[in-house]
C-alpha cells in the first residue's frame, strides 16, 4: 500500500531480487478479500498461484509471515506435471 | 456473571483473518506498479511460472 517510489528505496535497502509491487489504491487487497475497511489496512497474506492462474495455497494473518507453507506448495507445483490450460 | 463476562469477551474478540477466495479459485487479475513504475500483470506469468503473492502489510514501511 506504499507508493512505488517508497518501495524502490525499500527494495534498494534490502536488496530484493523479486518484483516489489505497490497496491497504492488498495485494489488488489480488496480483490483478494484481505482489506479491513474499519482499520484501513489489509491483513498479511500469502497466495500461491499456479501456472494456469489457479490459487493453490492461502495463508492469512500472522502465519503468512512464515514462507514455509508457500515454499512447500511451490516445491509440489514444480514436481507436478503441467496442467492443461 | 461469568457467563456475561465471557459473552462480552467473545463479542470483542478480534475476528480471525478471512477471504472470500479459496484454493482452486481463479486468482483475481492484478495490475500493479513495480519499483520503477512499470505495470506488472499477474496474467503475464500465466503459462510460464507459478507466482507467490506475499501481501506484507506494515512491514518496515508506512503501509
Amino acid at each position: 500500500m506504499d507508493s512505488f517510489a517508497a518501495n524502490k528505496r525499500f527494495a534498494q535497502d534490502i536488496g530484493v531480487k523479486f518484483p516489489l509491487l505497490s497496491d497504492w489504491k488498495r485494489k488488489a487487497v480488496k480483490d483478494y478479500g484481505i482489506y479491513n475497511e474499519e482499520s484501513g489496512y489489509a491483513t498479511r497474506a500469502t497466495f500461491v498461484v499456479d501456472k494456469v492462474g489457479k490459487i493453490q495455497h492461502i495463508e492469512l494473518g500472522r502465519t503468512a509471515i512464515d514462507p514455509t507453507g508457500a515454499y512447500q506448495v511451490c516445491d509440489l507445483l514444480q514436481k507436478k506435471k503441467p496442467a492443461k490450460q | 456473571m461469568i457467563v456475561f463476562a465471557l459473552g462480552v469477551f467473545a463479542q470483542n474478540a478480534p475476528k480471525p483473518p478471512s477471504t472470500h477466495l479459496k484454493v482452486g479459485d481463479a486468482a483475481p487479475e492484478l495490475v500493479l506498479n513495480d519499483t520503477d513504475g512499470n505495470a506488472v500483470k499477474l496474467s503475464d506469468y500465466k503459462g510460464k511460472k507459478s507466482v507467490v503473492l506475499a501481501f506484507y502489510v506494515l512491514a518496515f514501511t508506512g503501509g
